[in-house]
């Protein structure tokens, strides 16, 4: 089984085929030019994450070790979910009674997210937790596991 | 009161953000400063913001919520010492449905509460992604909405719940509308006809399905 490992915070050494350190990685911003949809279809006008994609479209499962940073997920990995567009088509589908991009690729790996942070109250975590859920749904990835890292166990994975 | 409106577009001047903030500052009499997360560091643009009373964040619906770059913003953010700053949003996507921003909109929420400011509300329009490209006749109700809301604006330091409630329709899509779109994507029609015509432009239709970081599944 092949794991990628995405993380943003220390102290967690769980073995991967491929690992992108966010706390050292500072990921390009999206320009949403639409490059990766229009002029060169799949690909991205940065090249920072070529390596990446091959890795993650070639993974059985992507464990994210997120930071909460201001009651959400961070600048940092929000811009590389922004640079996810490059793996769905700019068509839209409407077959489950909503708007979904077409995927571009046959198959995305499993995803697990862990995070450390505070937030306010019960209600914020939630807001985190569902969109979370309602990304990788989107992105037609199977994502079960949103947790805090308190409930991290290396026998989980 | 003293109102900044920061541009959260990637795009900056040029994109359909861009129109909405003009078309809302051309119901207003005296216009706000606008300034772009595009354009400036994260840092500069949190810092001068503290000196501003009200705040509207106009973005793109990015994966669900803000681009990152506007993340990178509401992270350098403190809660303000004062009472009486307030905060709202426009949000405009190219999904249809404003039910698509609902997930943004209760952060936005949590986290003007957060910052202690005062939530004016998020104003959020589907099916704009094409705005910036379509005759401005076809645009025409759109920017009487939205001129209506900055003139409304700048009276009450609010946004017109009516005109809110316009720009919001249509929330999620009928089943019958969810049929008949599909019946349209699958015949290459409705707004498969903007991406076909954008691809062509761009002599990239054979290429429209090619997969660079396929590994052996595909």
């Amino acid at each position: 089984m092949k794991r990628l490992v995405i993380t943003e915070y220390e102290g967690f050494n769980v073995p991967s085929d491929y690992n992108l350190d966010l706390t050292k990685t500072n990921i390009k911003d999206c320009t949403g030019c639409w490059s990766c949809w229009i002029k060169t279809p799949g690909r991205c006008i940065h090249k920072d994450l070529d390596t990446f994609y091959k890795a993650y479209l070639n993974a059985d499962k992507v464990i994210i070790f997120s930071r909460i940073s201001q009651g959400f997920v961070s600048g940092n990995l929000k811009s590389l979910f922004d640079r996810m567009l490059p793996l769905y088509l700019p068509f839209i589908t409407y077959k489950t009674g909503e708007s979904m991009h077409v995927p571009r690729y046959a198959k995305y790996p499993e995803v697990e997210v862990y995070y450390q942070g505070e937030f306010m109250n019960r209600n914020d975590q939630k807001i985190y937790e569902d969109y979370i859920h309602r990304t990788f749904y989107q992105f037609h990835n199977k994502c079960e596991v949103v947790k805090p890292i308190a409930e991290f166990t290396m026998e989980k994975i | 009161m003293k109102t900044l409106i920061i541009n959260g577009s990637p795009k900056a001047k040029n994109g359909n953000t861009e129109i909405f903030i003009q078309e809302f500052m051309k119901g207003m009499k005296s216009p706000c400063e606008v300034r772009y997360a595009a354009r400036e560091s994260s840092q500069q643009i949190a810092e001068e913001l503290k000196q501003f009373d009200t705040l509207i964040v106009a973005m793109p619906l990015y994966i669900h919520a803000m681009p990152g770059i506007v993340m990178k913003i509401f992270e350098l953010m403190e809660p303000a010492s004062d009472e009486g700053k307030s905060m709202g949003f426009i949000v405009q996507s190219g999904f249809i449905e404003s039910g698509q921003s609902k997930y943004l909109e209760q952060y936005l929420s949590s986290l003007t509460e957060r910052l202690n400011y005062t939530y004016l509300g998020t104003v959020i329009k589907g099916g704009s992604a094409g705005v910036y490209m379509i005759p401005e006749n076809m645009n025409k109700k759109l920017f009487n909405q939205l001129q209506n809301l900055g003139g409304h604006f700048e009276l009450e330091s609010s946004f017109h719940p009516d005109v809110v409630k316009k720009l919001a329709s249509p929330q999620m899509l009928s089943k019958r509308k969810a049929r008949l779109f599909q019946l349209f994507y699958k015949v290459g029609l409705g707004d498969s006809i903007f991406w076909r015509m954008l691809l062509k432009k761009n002599q990239a239709w054979g290429k429209k399905f090619d997969r660079p970081f396929a590994d052996k599944r595909g």
